[in-house]
Parts: C-alpha cells; structure tokens; sequence
C-alpha cells in the first residue's frame, strides 16, 4: 500500500542481499526480522498457491509481478495447512483485494501467519540482482534498518544447505485423501514437502494417496502393499535430506514409482546420479518443456534450485539415442533432433531422458525402462500454473496398469476440462 | 517442422483504409509479416489500398499493389502474380472476408492458391454465431444464448427459455434505439411491445443478460504440432456491455486467481483448436461471473486483432510475426524469442509491470451523436501506458490521450456535468472515469460506486486510494513531499502537472523540488520474461522506485530522438507515424541511434524493431524531458510527428533540449497568424483576406469588412476542429457562442471563404537554402471541405503550367524564408487564376505518404536526412515538373454509419478516419478505383436521386445530362426538378418527406436508388437533406455531397462503362 494512501501506519522494513544490495521499503505481513535464501518467482498469478507451498521453507520469496494480493486469499487453494517460507517480497501489496472466493487480504493473511515481508521494493532489481549473483542469502528486517549492518548479518546468517527442511515440513503422522469417485489405484506418497495439489491431482483420476511423512522406513510402505510409491516436492538441498535415497533404493524395481521435484532428485541420487545447484533455479509458470516422446511442448510451473546432471546416469546407448555416442555439450540437442535418448546406468539398466527445458537445456524428465519408475523435476499439478502437464498423473495410472507408453499422453490431454 | 519449401510466393492481404474497428494496428501486423516471410527468403505480394501504412512502402514488398481489397480486384493481382499461398489473417476482418469472397468464388481453387494461416472453414466457424455456438457446445463450453423474436408471444417464450434478466434487442432501428434490459415478465412486455414496433421488420433478438459480468481476453498462439502458448491475457475494467474497443483494459487480468486463469487458459487452447486454427494467433473473449466464476464463451477471432496488437506491445512478443512464421510451417519451439535471443518463442510472456489501454473518441466531431459506449466500436484511437502498478499506468494513459488531462483529474480542468452526475457515473461514455473517481472524491465510497457501475471493486479501490493519495498531497503541500512523499506520489503516477495543481504550484517547481529531493524516474525493460534473462531489445518505459536499479545503456552513437504523434485521432493518424518510421530508418542508416518515444500501441513506431531504442510513454513535456535527460540525444526531432511534438518544441528548446531540423522560432512564425500575415504581405503573397476576433462585436465588424460567406476557426488546431463556413449574421453569433468553449485562450480567426476556388496541397523539402515541391495536390472538392475530407489527384489535371510555376515559386520563398529545414506543407486556393495561400504547417503533412508513394520520392527519409545535415543536392531527387505516366487519387474514408444522428456532410472541419489510394492511367480510373477501395459497389443502372442547393442549381444540367446519357433514370426534389426540366432533361419528382409516403426514403428502402447527389447548404443540419444522407448512410448508398464530387463520381462510372480495370504494381511505375 502506497505511502500516501496509508498514512504511515507500516513500519519501514529493510531488505538485504548478501551481494551488498540493500533496498528499503515497508513491512507488510508480520514484523519483526527473518533470514533465508532468496529467489525470484515470475508467475503473474498464484501467489497463494507459492506462498503456501512447502518448497519454499528456507527460502524468501520475491514476486516479479508488481501487484500482489489482488485476488485475495481462498479456502481451497492452499499448499499446505502452514506456512513455510522464511519471507516475502513484493512492489505493492493489496489490502483491499477482489474476488467472490476470497475470505482475507493477503497481508491479513501473512500476518496472520507470521510471514515476515516487505513491499515498496524495486523487485526487478532484486530480480536482476538474484540473475546475475545467483540465489543468494538475504534477510527482511523491520528491526536493524542499518544496511551495512543487515547485510554483515546476512552475511553471517546459515547457508540453505546447512538444515534439513525436509524434517521441517513433512507431516507427523499419516494421512489419507481420497478420490470422489471410484478408486482405481492405491498408492503411498512420501511427504517431503508435499503440496497438496499433487493429491488432488492423484484423486482426480482415481488414485487414493496414502501419505506419510519423509522418513517412513520402506519396508513400512511395502508392508502397506500399494500399488505405487510416490516421492514428492520439497525444500533445500537434496544433499541435506538424507536416507530418503535409501528408501527409493530399496522399493525401485518392487513397485512403480514416480518422484516430482526433490522426488525426482532422490531418484537421481538412487540411481548413483548427481544433483547440481542451478545458478539461480527455475521458479515461475510460463517454462517450456518439450516431452520427447511426442514432440510436444509443454508451458509448465517450476519450482526448484536444484536439478539433475542427465550425463552422470551412465554412458549413452547409441542405438536408443539416434546414434549419439557422446553426451551432446547441451540437452537440446535432444529436442532439436526429437530424441528421447537413453543412458545406460549402472544400478538400473537403461534410463531415459524424456523432458527437456527449452530455455536452458535442462532435464526435466526421467524414465527407468528396466522398471516401472519415471519422474519430473518439474511439478505437472501446477498450483499455480498451467495445465498442460496434468497428464502425468494419468501416466502414473496407466504405469501402475503395466502399460509400457505411459509417457506418450498428448499435452491436450492435460487441459481436457 | 522446417519451414515450407513448396511455396515460394505468397500474397498478403492487407486491412485497406483506417476506419473505426480496424486502424494501423494492421499495418502493425502486415508489416512484420512482410518482413518475416522475406527474411525467410519468401517473394511477397501485398494488396492493400491504404497508402498511409509502412506496409505498402515499395520496399516492405516484393509486389505492392496498393488497389481496392475486393475479391474482384485481388482477383486479379491473383492472376497476375500467381502466387503459391495467401496469408489472409494479417488485414484484420477485411482481409479474412476478402478471402473468404476469394475461396467462395472459386478464384483460389481456379489459380491454386493454398489459404495459409488459417482455413477458410475456419474462419467461417469463427464469423457464423449459430456454427461458433455449436462449436463451443461440442466442446461443453457455454455461450450467451438469445433467440430472435417476432411477436410478443415469441419475446415471451423466449424469455422464459433463457431466463431473466434479458437483454431486448431490436433489429434495423438506428443506434440500436428502443432496447433495454429486461428484469421481469412487466419489463419484458413494455420494452418489447416497443422493440417491435420501432424494428422495421418487427424483429428484436432476445438474449441472456451478462450485466455486470467481467469481460477478459485472451492472446493465444498454436502451432501445426499442437503447442499452444497464451501470450498475454487482458481485463477489461468496463464490464460487459462495452465493445472491448472502447474500453479501458488491463493486462495482465488483475481480478482472477490461478484457477481461474488457467481455467481460461485451457478453454482459450480448447476453443482455437475447436475452431479449426491450424496455426497463429487468435483472440477469444469469455465473460465471467464476478459471483460465482461461471464462465461464458463471447467470441473468437481468428487472426490476429487490435487486441494483439496490445498484446505484442504490452509483453514485447511479436505476435503477428510469429504467426507469419507459423503459417509457412515452423512450430513455436523453432522460433526464437526475439527480446532474449536466447531462448524459444514457445513459452507465455511474464511481465513485471501493468499495462493500461484507454481509448481515444471523436464525438466532439459528431455533433447529435450519442456518447454512450456499446457493444458497437466507437472510438478512432487508443494509447496504452506501462507503470509499476495499475494506478500509476492508469495515470500515465489519462495523460497519453492529450485531452488535456494531466492524469486521473485533480489536475485543475475538471467539468463536471452537476445536473446529471449520478447519471454520468452509471453510464459509460468516454468520461466515465473522470466521473468514478470525482464520485470517489465526493465521498460515495466503493461500494456505491461498484453499485452504479459493477466495474470491479479491485479496479475501484485503486482509483479509490489514487484519490486519497490526492487529498493526502494536498495536506502535505510542496513543502511536505520529502523523498517518501515525492516518491509514493510518483508511483501512483501523479505528473508535475498534478502535483502543482494539488500543491498550488507551478510544474516548473514540482520539477524543481523533485530533482532537489532526488526523486527521478528509472529506466526498465520490456523484456518478455519478467527479467529472467538478458533482453537484448532496447524497448523501455519509466517508474519510480526507491533505490532500486535503472536499464539505460551507454550510447555507442550518437542519438537522436523523434517524438512520434500520439494516439490516433480525427486528424492526426497513421500519416505522422508514417513519418516517424521513415526517419527512423534514414537516420539508422546515417549511423544515429535512434530513440522513438510514443504511446500508441497500433503502431509500426512504437514495434521495437523499428528503432534503437523505444519508450513507451506519454508525449507530454514531463516525460519526453525523461527520455531527454536519460539519452542525452544530439538532436530532438519535432516535425514529424504532427502537431503534438510541435506543441512541445518551444518548451523543450527552451529547456535547452537541441532541435532537429525546422526550429521552434520559425513553427511560431508559421502558425502565428499575425506574423505570418506580415510576411506574405512583405513578399508580396496574395492570401485570402482575413482577421481575428475575440469577441461577437469583434466578428460583426470583421464580417462587415471582408463580407460573408467566412470561413471561422480558433487557433493553434489541427484537423480542422471547430472550423466552420458561416454565411450570415445568425450563423456567426451560434459559432463565437460555442466558440469561446473550445479555446478560451486563442482569438477567432474569420477568413474570406473563396467559393468554388480550387485547393491544392503542396508538400515540398527545405534545407535552409534550396526548397524542393515534392507534389503538388489538387483538392476534388472545392475550397471549404478539409483537406483531410477531400479527395486528391496527383499530378494536378486542371492547371495550367503557369499556375504550376507560380506554386512552386511561392512555395520556394514560403519556405526560405520561414527557415524551414524538413518538411512544410502548404494549402493553397486557386481562383480565377489568382494563387492565394491559406496557411503553412511548417512540419509533415497528413498527405506525406501518398504523396511519397504517388510520387516515389519518400519524402519523410529525404526530411530526416536534411535534419541530419545533407543538402537538396546530395539527395538526387528527380524534377519537379515531370510529368508521369500514371493519375494517383487519394480519397476519405467516412465514419458516418459508427454515429448515427450525426449529420452527414463535408465542411471544414475534418471528420474523415481514414483514405484509400487508386492508381490508373486517367485521373477518372483512379478516382473509381477510391470508390471501389471505399467499398461502395456503384450500380451500373437504376434511379440517381438528386438534390441540390440554390448555389448548385446552375451546374447541376451537365452532370444531370451525363448521368441520363450513362442510362440512369432520374429522380429530383420539386427545386431541383424545376431546374432540371428547363434543362430539358427528364426526371421523376419525389415529394418532401414531410409530406409522407412515398418518399425517397421508401425508395431507398425499397432499393431503388443506384446513388445520390445531394449538396447541403453551408453548415446547416436541418431539414430533408440530412435526413437523407443518413438513411444513405444506413443502407450502404453512395452518395456525391459537392458538384465537384459529383462531376468526378460520373466520370468514374463513364471510365469503368468502358471495361475493367488493370491493376498495378507500385515497383512497376
């Protein structure tokens, strides 16, 4: 809210980057101070979906689009029932919004909640300044609004990598969610950080999610006799989250699995593969990804820091990677050439490569053809974001019904409303 | 898919004369068509009758045949190009229905041309409301449902089927009189039981009311392999019931939720590929229930529209180019992103910033038209505005439309219709905001406001907190915006202007204490992505921020920044961005770079690609002396632009900003009455006699000294605005009565109106020592019609060569001694062989570009190159009095039927939107040509009914005499008729319609009538006359308001007896 519209009754909050920037602004949300990793989200809508999205923990988040809170904040469309991002950042925050679904303002909301924010920022600056210096430390403070001495504090403050937010986020006890309609599938989804549009997506097409939380031993989950495990989205580094590698381990190839996100990085790290940081992560709705197997793109919500390395499953197998012998420098060659190409891992027999992020070559899809396994980096629910990868879900069933071209679903296919 | 190499030539149709609903936004999308085929080494044919567009530029094309867009004309460019494939989704609805008319009349089967783009079933599925509706209910989408009713039995039963409240409707009745809004069975009774009497053939369509209902577009794209990408979704914040044309717009839509958006997403993909869109853009609009969300298919269209236009200019994604690209076979992920260059096209535009889109109306032009805003377009022009937040782009756009206002009101020349204020809120005209926020002000709150007008309370409590912002201002006073202050009330995008009017000081001093303050714009960045990667395009527009971050760059070259014209209007259109363009790529070429700066989203000037650097923003003082102090240019182009950067030129020089070109000194000299006087006396330059006044008594004795008939008009306008002929006493006193309302600053001038005198437009160069007549225009109209509202023919057919000679002379003195360095324009009146001059504009003319592409000497590149510092000489220009082997004939185009109960009658003050181009051998083919380009079908036989004043009766035998040679029959009023029968010349007599049926309105009705001849006296609006020319108007007859107008529609309709004409090619002449 604008300076002269509020009369001053928001405190002046400060925001600082470790790169030294430091911007002033106004508090909006809870007061006080909060420390966290810093990134850029550029979707234009969905900030209740973001807000309230489990990945974040550890991370503050600083909205490109200037405007937020218009639309208000619903009911139905949250993430999960607490909030986990360490801040938020915004150019303008709306304390009168508009919309029939709406039950709060979003700065009501995040009050409420204890979210720690700051608006009146120039976010595409910070924006600039997270592209050019990568996702760095940074902190919001209503109380130290000194530059110098915020930034030394950031400075000083933990790095992501340092805490496991797995532990943090993931439920305590088991819970189920069921579909409206028939059940066809019976599957167990670990949570570590799960958003809960994931089931829903699940239970729309007849999948009843049994989740429990990051730690659960894996002969626990076999015992529950599913017909599929699910390893899900979360927060930090996938180095901090330890024995949920040793569970994919030990259920990969006795049940279909299918892993979004952190879930697709503790398959990687399965499989003997590596995960590297992005310089500056992907997060926002408009990325696009081409599924290999059908040629078609799909505009996609993102979400992680993290990702992947697709040449360390194993060495190309030529005749399934039209006839490369070589990792290409750049994954798109893949989709230039329409090629799903397969690597010969060692653990696991053949993987392929099955999406592609066309901005920047990234893999964003995966899939075991030795067995029933596959997974996105991406997240295919969206919340917020396009639809177009909700087919994934389809593809989780149809895996669990043994069909061997599960993947190939035409991107249309998601959008079917 | 690679491109296509099985076609080679294509031919793209262009949308052909501005005209409400359709306007340079096409040439927008034509010409980056053009431009993207030929890069991908395809040969390109263009038709398009419009000579003021980029698009029909000789070198935009391979072939350009500037020829009416008729299927019987580009039939024939068909056959005479052959080409392999036709783009038809680039000229707006013109160009689809051409193509259609093309499929239908089996020209493409016969010739083999391949309909690209899109398919003609397609098209047909899009246009056609009953095989759209079944469309979408296929695909389970809803859409508005109505049903057509003869009786009352039948309103009824439609009523109960669609359920209340409905929307009553009747068919044929002028303006859409007699309908209304329905709640209950009583209402639907009263207002249909009228709906049926007014509707000539006592139809009324009944349909399910969306009051209330927000209205959203989206921009999609799809690809031959399937992907679909929405490139930018747009809120209109008037709700439903206001032709999204007239509305003001937002993008991104502010007021939906993820679900919602991408419900709409999903929908928008669905109904494309339902539609049958094989590949491009298209827009669909969808009304949602701001209760309950349900959601409602309006329309699609598909190809690309103004509504992409805005699109493209708001996320900085080339739409049309894109599409062009997807038509010869690319997919959206073989596209790269032109502002990244780094990534795919195939991915949804995110922008960090808002964008406001408000349009721009003419009914001052109109007078007795209705103001209220519809479903059917009214509005000539729109400007768009990039801010941080709604209220600041808000703000930005209130003072692009330069109607005087310096933002959302508080800026001093608020006037508020008090009797009918409440009524004035409800109603959407073209002032309602205005009216929102002085009701905001006036303490109704938000929730009285969204009563009165059920725009979106999001958009009502942003205007809401602008105007606390106002009140706060006010508190503080100047002495109170520190930093914080200063900088919270630029970001809600108050100007200098505004400040000083709420601090009750002066701009100079809020600009002053704000420098002292530090609070300056930044630069930022369209950059499609939201700052996710390096943009390598330099398109910008300023915000403020605390601390943050600015995006100039540091000059490689020299630059040099041209001021373009604004939002289109009556008057000042396409023509000035024309120019602007032009110079942008002279001087690229000279090794400048070049800075555009505008804020008309229709444009090829403010396309990114057209100069170095664009800003998008406000032609006001303030913001070009943003983008001044930022670029640091060498030089300041002003004369290019229309009168909008002229306005500016003196302040800016002032500010000590270097001027390009003609200087501020010499534009005053030009446009200062007096002082111009003086120098034609001193050069001993005949003009018609004249005078100013600034009061009745002044005009009465003025009158009394140069004697009736006068030709009036305040001063400093452009378009003629408030010009009028007056012939007595009583016409002078109703003028200077409203005269002073529209000027209360500038005097009258009153001319001497030289009757029957020829007008001709010169556009000549100057470089400060040499003048060169670039084309000499004669007027088809006599003197008194503007020159915008008349026809033109070049070269000039009736004078002689010493006439010729004598034109160019003063031209030549005119323009040396003025010091005019660019372009002048000057109007003069030929009379009993006398050459009077009526006024210089010391700048581009409306006529610039067809008198470039008439004469092939582009004279806006040959202005910027002389600003830049070459001489006449090194231009190596060809003489001035060759004589050509071809006639080109500019003609205007007509709003008439966009205002119904306006008068339909041409006079001095322009009301012309825009103008077709015909090239021929004889000046009578050319001039048919117009009409065709018009599109008004001339019938070879049948009744001409005539009618005119006393001054005309003398000349109207020959042209009677003609039209009975030519076989028609006809039809007189009992004046005309005595005239006509002492001619000798044969024709029927029609009664007066005061006296009842029949009548011609009956025989136009019954369509009997081929066209009309029918002169008005003076400016009168009264009687039969105008009566007649409306219903003309309303049933698509042609009609000859001047003799002179008159004699040249004969002589077409005499050329075209002896046989069809040839088309050509402009790189052929």
């Amino acid at each position: 809210m604008n300076l002269l519209v509020d009369g001053g009754r928001h405190r002046e909050a400060l925001l600082a980057l470790e790169d030294g920037t430091a911007l002033r602004g106004r508090s909006v949300g809870a007061e006080g101070e909060t420390f966290g990793e810093i990134v850029f989200n550029t979707s234009m809508v969905g900030y209740q979906e973001i807000v309230s999205d489990p990945s974040y923990a550890g991370q503050i988040v600083t909205f490109t689009y200037p405007q937020l809170g218009n639309y208000g904040v619903n009911e139905k469309d949250m993430q999960a029932d607490a909030l986990h991002l360490k801040g938020f950042v915004c150019h303008d925050a709306c304390y009168t919004p508009s919309n029939w679904q709406s039950v709060v303002s979003l700065p009501d909301f995040l009050a409420s909640r204890g979210v720690v924010g700051i608006e009146g920022v120039d976010t595409r600056a910070v924006t600039l300044a997270i592209r050019e210096g990568g996702a760095m430390r940074a902190a919001i403070s209503t109380t130290d609004l000194d530059p110098k001495s915020l930034v030394r504090r950031v400075r000083e403050s933990p790095h992501i990598e340092e805490h496991n937010y797995v532990a943090d986020v993931s439920c305590k006890e088991p819970h189920v969610v069921r579909p409206k309609g028939e059940v066809h599938h019976r599957v167990v989804a670990v949570d570590c950080g799960e958003k809960a549009g994931i089931a829903r997506r699940m239970a729309e097409v007849g999948i009843e999610v049994t989740v429990v939380p990051w730690d659960t031993p894996a002969e626990k989950i076999i015992a529950m006799e599913p017909d599929g495990v699910f390893f899900s989205n979360g927060p930090g580094d996938p180095d901090t989250v330890p024995t949920v590698p040793e569970t994919v381990r030990a259920i990969l190839g006795k049940l279909p699995v299918f892993g979004i996100c952190l879930g697709n990085q503790m398959i990687t790290l399965a499989a003997g593969a590596r995960v590297e940081k992005l310089p500056y992560g992907h997060h926002g709705g408009n990325e696009p990804v081409m599924n290999l197997l059908t040629g078609k793109v799909e505009i996609t919500a993102q979400n992680h820091n993290y990702g992947p390395v697709f040449s360390t499953f194993g060495p190309l197998v030529p005749e399934l990677s039209g006839g490369l012998t070589e990792h290409p420098e750049s994954l798109l060659t893949w989709s230039r050439m329409h090629v799903a190409p397969v690597a010969m891992n060692e653990r696991y027999g053949r993987i392929r490569l099955t999406h592609v992020n066309l901005n920047d070559g990234t893999p964003e899809g995966i899939q075991f053809l030795d067995l029933p396994a596959f997974s996105m980096q991406y997240h295919p629910e969206a919340k917020p974001g396009p639809n177009d990868s909700a087919y994934m879900f389809e593809s989780f069933s149809r895996l669990m019904d043994g069909r061997e071209d599960y993947l190939a679903i035409d991107v249309r296919e998601g959008r079917r409303f | 898919m690679p491109k296509r190499t099985d076609i080679k030539k294509i031919l793209i149709i262009g949308s052909g004369p501005i005209v409400i609903g359709q306007a340079c936004e096409f040439d927008y999308s034509g010409t980056q068509a053009c431009k993207a085929l030929r890069e991908e080494g395809y040969e390109v044919i263009l038709v398009n009758s419009n000579p003021a567009t980029i698009m029909t530029d000789p070198e935009t094309a391979d072939r350009t045949y500037v020829e009416p867009i008729t299927a019987a004309s580009v039939a024939k460019v068909i056959a005479k190009e052959l080409p392999d494939a036709l783009l038809p989704n680039m000229g707006g609805q013109t160009g689809l229905n051409c193509a259609v008319a093309l499929a239908e009349q089996g020209v493409l089967d016969k010739y083999g041309v391949e309909v690209i783009g899109c398919d003609i079933e397609s098209i047909q599925t899009g246009e056609d409301r009953e095989l759209f509706a079944e469309a979408m209910r296929d695909i389970g989408l809803e859409v508005a449902r109505s049903e057509t009713a003869h009786t009352l039995e039948e309103c009824e039963r439609a009523a109960e089927d669609i359920g209340y409240p409905v929307v009553i409707r009747p068919a044929y009745t002028l303006g859409g009189a007699g309908g209304g809004m329905a709640y209950t069975h009583d209402d639907l009774v009263r207002i249909a039981r009228e709906g049926l009497a007014l509707s000539a053939n006592s139809e009324v369509l009944i349909e399910q009311s969306l009051e209330g209902w927000k209205e959203i577009e989206m921009e999609v794209m799809r690809d031959s392999a399937g992907n679909g990408i929405v490139v930018c979704s747009i809120e209109n914040l008037d709700p439903m019931g206001v032709h999204t044309g007239d509305s003001i717009t937002v993008a991104p839509c502010q007021t939906l939720n993820d679900f919602e958006m991408q419900r709409l997403r999903d929908y928008s993909l669905a109904v494309l590929e339902r539609v049958g869109v094989a590949c491009g853009g298209s827009n669909v609009q969808f009304a949602v229930n701001p209760t309950d969300g349900r959601v409602i298919v309006i329309e699609m269209n598909p190809r690309v529209s103004r509504s992409s236009a805005l699109a493209s200019k708001a996320t900085g994604f080339p739409i049309a180019k894109e599409a062009a690209l997807l038509a010869v076979g690319y997919t959206l992920d073989e596209i790269t992103n032109d502002i990244t260059q780094a990534t795919p096209a195939c991915f949804e535009p995110s922008i960090d910033y808002c964008v406001v889109k408000i349009p721009r109306f003419a009914f001052e032009k109109f007078k007795g038209a209705d103001s209220t805003l519809t479903t059917r377009m009214k509005a000539v022009g729109e400007v768009m505005a990039i801010g941080s937040t709604f209220e600041e782009a808000l703000q930005k756009a209130m003072r692009s439309l330069e109607q005087g206002h310096a933002g959302l009101g508080a800026d001093g020349n608020d006037n508020f219709d008090e009797e009918a204020f409440e009524e004035r809120v409800a109603t959407p005209t073209p002032q309602r905001i205005l009216y929102v926020a002085e009701a905001l002000r006036r303490g109704w709150g938000v929730e009285r406001v969204f009563e009165a007008t059920h725009i979106d309370r999001w958009f009502l409590n942003r205007i809401a907190d602008i105007v606390t912002a106002e009140r706060t201002i006010s508190e503080l006073g100047l002495i109170g915006l520190d930093h914080n202050h200063m900088l919270a009330a630029k970001e809600l995008g108050f100007s200098d202007r505004q400040l000083a009017y709420l601090t009750g000081t002066s701009e100079e001093v809020v600009r002053a204490v704000r420098e002292v303050v530090g609070v300056r714009p930044l630069v930022k960045t369209v950059d499609t992505c939201a700052g996710e990667f390096a943009a390598r395009t330099s398109y910008h527009y300023f915000t403020y921020e605390d601390g943050g971050a600015t995006e100039r760059t540091e000059a490689e070259k020299p630059r040099v920044v041209i001021l373009s014209a604004g939002p289109n209007r009556i008057g000042q259109g396409i023509e000035f961005d024309y120019c602007c363009v032009h110079a942008a790529y002279a001087l690229e070429a000279k090794g400048y770079e070049t800075v555009m700066v505008n804020c008309n989203p229709e444009t090829v000037s403010t396309d990114y690609d057209t100069s170095d650097r664009l800003y998008f923003e406000p032609l006001t003082f303030e913001d070009v002396m943003n983008v001044i102090e930022v670029e640091k240019p060498v030089g300041v182009i002003v004369t290019l632009g229309g009168q909008t950067p002229i306005n500016l030129a003196g302040r800016l020089k002032a500010a000590g900003v270097p001027i390009m070109g003609t200087q501020p000194e010499a534009i005053d000299l030009a446009e200062d009455r007096d002082r111009f006087a003086s120098l034609l006396d001193r050069l001993e330059i005949a003009y018609p006699p004249s005078s100013t006044a600034e009061t009745m008594e002044d005009a009465t004795e003025v009158a009394r000294r140069i004697g009736y008939p006068l030709l009036v008009r305040p001063s400093y306008v452009l378009g003629g605005r408030g010009m009028a002929i007056v012939y007595d006493h009583d016409d002078l006193r109703t003028y200077m009565a409203e005269a002073t309302r529209i000027s209360p600053d500038h005097p009258v001038y009153l001319d001497s109106f030289l009757e029957d005198a020829i007008e001709l437009d010169v556009d000549a160069l100057c470089d400060g020592t040499q003048c060169y007549v670039g084309s000499v225009l004669e007027h088809i109209e006599e003197c008194g019609i503007h020159s915008g509202d008349s026809a033109c023919c070049w070269p000039p057919f009736s004078l002689s060569d010493s006439i010729m000679e004598r034109v160019r002379e003063i031209t030549r003195k005119l323009a040396l001694a003025v010091d005019i360095h660019g372009l002048l324009n000057i109007q003069f009146a030929v009379k009993d062989e006398q050459v009077l001059v009526i006024e210089l504009n010391p700048r581009a003319s409306r006529t610039v570009p067809f008198s470039s592409k008439a004469t092939g000497v582009p004279l806006a590149r040959c202005a910027a190159r002389i600003m830049s510092g070459e001489t006449i000489a090194q231009l190596g220009l060809p003489p001035e009095d060759r004589m050509p082997s071809h006639y080109a004939v500019k003609e205007a185009v007509m709003p008439w039927s966009r205002f119904p109960g306006a008068d339909v009658h041409l006079g001095p003050e322009m009301k012309s939107t825009g103008e077709v181009m015909g090239i021929d051998t004889t000046f009578p083919k050319a001039y048919a040509k117009t009409r065709e380009a018009i599109d008004y079908e001339i019938p070879m036989s049948g009744k001409v009914f005539v009618s005119v004043c006393d001054r005309d009766k003398r000349s109207i035998a020959p042209v009677a005499l003609s039209l009975t040679n030519l076989g028609y029959d006809l039809v007189a009023t009992r004046g005309t008729a005595k005239t006509l029968r002492a001619a000798g010349i044969p024709c029927e007599v029609v009664r007066p319609i005061s006296e009842g049926s029949p009548n011609v309105l009956d025989m136009m009705a019954a369509g009997e009538i081929a066209f009309l001849i029918n002169t008005p006296r003076g400016g009168s609006s009264r009687g039969d006359g105008a009566k007649i020319r409306s219903e003309a108007v309303n049933r698509g007859v042609d009609m000859a308001t001047t003799m002179s107008g008159a004699t040249a529609l004969i002589q077409a309709i005499a050329a075209l007896r002896k046989g069809p004409l040839d088309v050509y090619a402009l790189q052929d002449l």
